[in-house]
């Protein structure tokens, strides 16, 4: 109807950049302003180290969660040596890639020996999930009935958690992590999972691959690898 | 080394350079005045025996000094208010709230190197800026500004603006046959094709005025509007105000008809080859265009120069300082001491962490607004050429901001709408007005 009365979409233009006219502006006159960052920026990324001479990561998935051109792919062991983890499209996995080119690349050569995803009988979680309603909000008692369930929280699990209930896999495996009562792994796999970070290669071999792909002066003063602590 | 020697080696370089000067100038000041006495009353009886030829002289005179300011203003007017609608700052650098960027703008325009291409016709090619600004700044000679501020109060004054105006065509050509380059020319044809389409509707949609008017005359124009709003002939010609708007747009090549230089799309059509300050001239041209036509809307549309309400002004303010004696001596030597004293003490006093250097200068900038407000208030009242200037300009700007505006906000047509806009819709609807115009005047009898 609007389309019929010739002008009308002139003035109502004209209308809006009026409106324009009087808003607030958005240029930062710069040398006498400096711009504040978003509270979320977080510069170069980098994986840092701490003191120990050990990977800060966590591998919590939320950077590669937010990341919003999915540059971030993550596979390997997690650095607290519990299991094999996955993010990233299939074909950035670190079993679909060749392992001298891994090798090359200064990333960890993946075990393929090892069964990352044993499925499991997901009854017990849909239960769980229909008492809390597929609530979200819910999702720290959902954890642990999960574990009660099962006596550890299975990655498939968490998988289907995700899946149902909508809430991202980064954000529910972010929770179970951060919980100390949580367990990713059977009780009884502990010496498959020790014999594992035992294959691992030492963290020096990171520290030196970044170093190297910083080479610059830093690389110079970088500070000794320490052994690790335990 | 003498006394004189020494002396002149203690002076500093401001010093020696006044004392340089200072002898010339009591010189020439003397010279100037014997001058003055010895044929100070030939050269008046001579100017006083030509007047019409020193009149045109002097007002041609003004008009050109008034155009480079105006078109800086506009240009000014333009960055800023493009930019605060665009939700930028726009300049702020260049003198308070940049607004002198524009004459940085003119300055950066005179540095540049004026280069002639090879092959071009030099005559032509210089001369064609000089007719495009020259034809827009001739037709300021006939605006009224004020009661009595006029360069010229032609009979056919309204023809004339358009004779002359239609001028520019001939410098667009000029420039773009000239500049040796095909680009240019395509540009100098289609510029020439839009500005002559539109002049067609933009002549008949003053028709009607005339019509009502009864005369050419802009200033009788004006007068035949005055009293309040509801007389101005914005309100008997709406049809006429809004083909003559829109092709004014299209004759001052602003948007959405600015094919002529689109600068986002085109390289500058005719002005394709110009650099410097002939570029410069065409660029100014444009922007006195915009004041042109503003002035002109106002003038025909919009009662010119009179009140929209009436004022009880001009009243007469009977004021004689020489009434006051020596007490006039008195106010002119303690007058603005007083004031800044005055003025300042209420921020020396409030604000006791304020030194008194800077309550004095707040109080010096304060007492000379204060001055400044009155003097102009004195003028409104009593000059009838102030409140004529104030409401003329203040229209006119009014319009040129819409332009500008428009500007910031339309998008730019095709040159086949435009052309199928003037021809299909402006002419045929500028002849209704006429006609319909004429047939209410038979009818009426007026």
């Amino acid at each position: 109807m609007t389309n019929l009365v010739p002008g009308l979409g002139i003035a109502r233009g004209m209308l809006l950049t009026l409106r324009r006219f009087f808003e607030p502006k958005a240029t930062i006159r710069y040398p006498e302003e400096q711009p504040e960052g978003s509270p979320k920026f977080r510069g170069r990324l980098q994986l840092l180290y701490d003191e120990y001479g050990t990977l800060k990561c966590e591998t919590c998935f939320q950077c590669a969660q937010a990341c919003p051109i999915e540059c971030i792919d993550m596979g390997g062991i997690d650095t607290k040596n519990r299991y094999h983890i996955h993010w990233g499209p299939p074909e950035t996995y670190g079993e679909r890639r060749d392992e001298s080119a891994l090798r090359r690349s200064g990333r960890p050569v993946p075990d393929r020996a090892y069964e990352h995803f044993a499925p499991i009988d997901l009854a017990p979680v849909d239960a769980v999930m229909s008492e809390y309603d597929y609530d979200p909000r819910h999702l720290l008692p959902m954890l642990e009935a999960t574990q009660a369930a099962y006596g550890y929280l299975p990655v498939a699990a968490i998988r289907h958690i995700s899946n149902m209930t909508g809430a991202w896999y980064a954000m529910i495996y972010g929770t179970a992590t951060y919980y100390g009562h949580l367990r990713f792994e059977k009780p009884a796999d502990r010496p498959q999972a020790d014999a594992l970070a035992a294959n691992r290669p030492p963290e020096s071999s990171y520290r030196d691959a970044l170093a190297g792909s910083l080479a610059g002066r830093g690389a110079a003063r970088r500070r000794p690898a320490r052994p690790r602590s335990n | 080394m003498t006394v004189v020697g020494r002396a002149w080696n203690r002076l500093t370089l401001p010093g020696k350079l006044v004392f340089t000067i200072v002898p010339f100038l009591l010189v020439g000041a003397i010279v100037v005045v014997a001058l003055v006495v010895i044929f100070g009353q030939l050269v008046l009886d001579i100017l006083a025996a030509n007047l019409p030829i020193v009149r045109f002289a002097v007002a041609a005179t003004a008009v050109l000094l008034m155009s480079v300011p105006t078109a800086f203003l506009i240009i000014y007017m333009e960055m800023k208010v493009i930019a605060l609608m665009n939700l930028r700052v726009g300049p702020d650098r260049v003198g308070p709230y940049g607004s002198l960027l524009s004459v940085v703008h003119g300055l950066k325009v005179l540095m540049k190197e004026d280069f002639t291409p090879t092959g071009a016709d030099r005559i032509v090619f210089t001369l064609a800026p000089v007719v495009v600004y020259l034809a827009s700044v001739m037709s300021l000679l006939v605006i009224p500004f004020a009661p009595g501020l006029f360069g010229q109060d032609l009979n056919v004054g309204l023809l004339y603006f358009f004779a002359v105006g239609g001028l520019s065509v001939v410098g667009l050509l000029m420039a773009g046959w000239s500049s040796f380059n095909k680009y240019s020319l395509l540009g100098g044809l289609r510029s020439a094709a839009q500005i002559i389409s539109y002049e067609i509707p933009l002549t008949l949609s003053v028709v009607g005025v005339l019509i009502l008017a009864g005369t050419m005359s802009l200033n009788q124009i004006v007068l035949h509007q005055s009293g309040s709003f509801l007389d101005w002939f914005a309100f008997k010609q709406p049809l006429g105000l809004l083909i003559f708007f829109i092709a004014a747009t299209a004759e001052a090549n602003r948007t959405p008809f600015d094919l002529t230089e689109a600068d986002s799309e085109i390289v500058a059509g005719f002005a394709t080859e110009y650099s410097g300050m002939r570029f410069g001239f065409f660029f100014f041209a444009e922007y006195v265009n915009v004041f042109i036509m503003s002035a002109l809307l106002v003038t025909l549309f919009f009662g010119g120069w009179t009140a929209p309400f009436d004022w009880p002004w001009p009243v007469h303010v009977d004021l004689n300082p020489g009434a006051l004696g020596v007490g006039l001596l008195f106010l002119l030597a303690l007058g603005p001491l007083v004031g800044t004293i005055v003025l300042a003490a209420p921020f020396w006093i409030a604000r006791s962490s304020m030194p008194t250097w800077q309550a004095l200068i707040i109080g010096f900038v304060l007492f000379n607004l204060l001055v400044g407000l009155g003097v102009f208030a004195l003028a409104f009242l009593g000059w009838e050429w102030v409140v004529g200037l104030f409401w003329f300009l203040g229209k006119t700007y009014a319009f040129v901001f819409t332009f500008v505006w428009m500007r910031g906000t339309l998008p730019r047509v095709r040159i086949d709408q435009l052309m199928g806009f003037a021809w299909k819709w402006l002419l045929p609807a500028s002849l209704l007005n006429l006609f319909v115009t004429a047939g209410a005047i038979v009818a009426l009898g007026r």
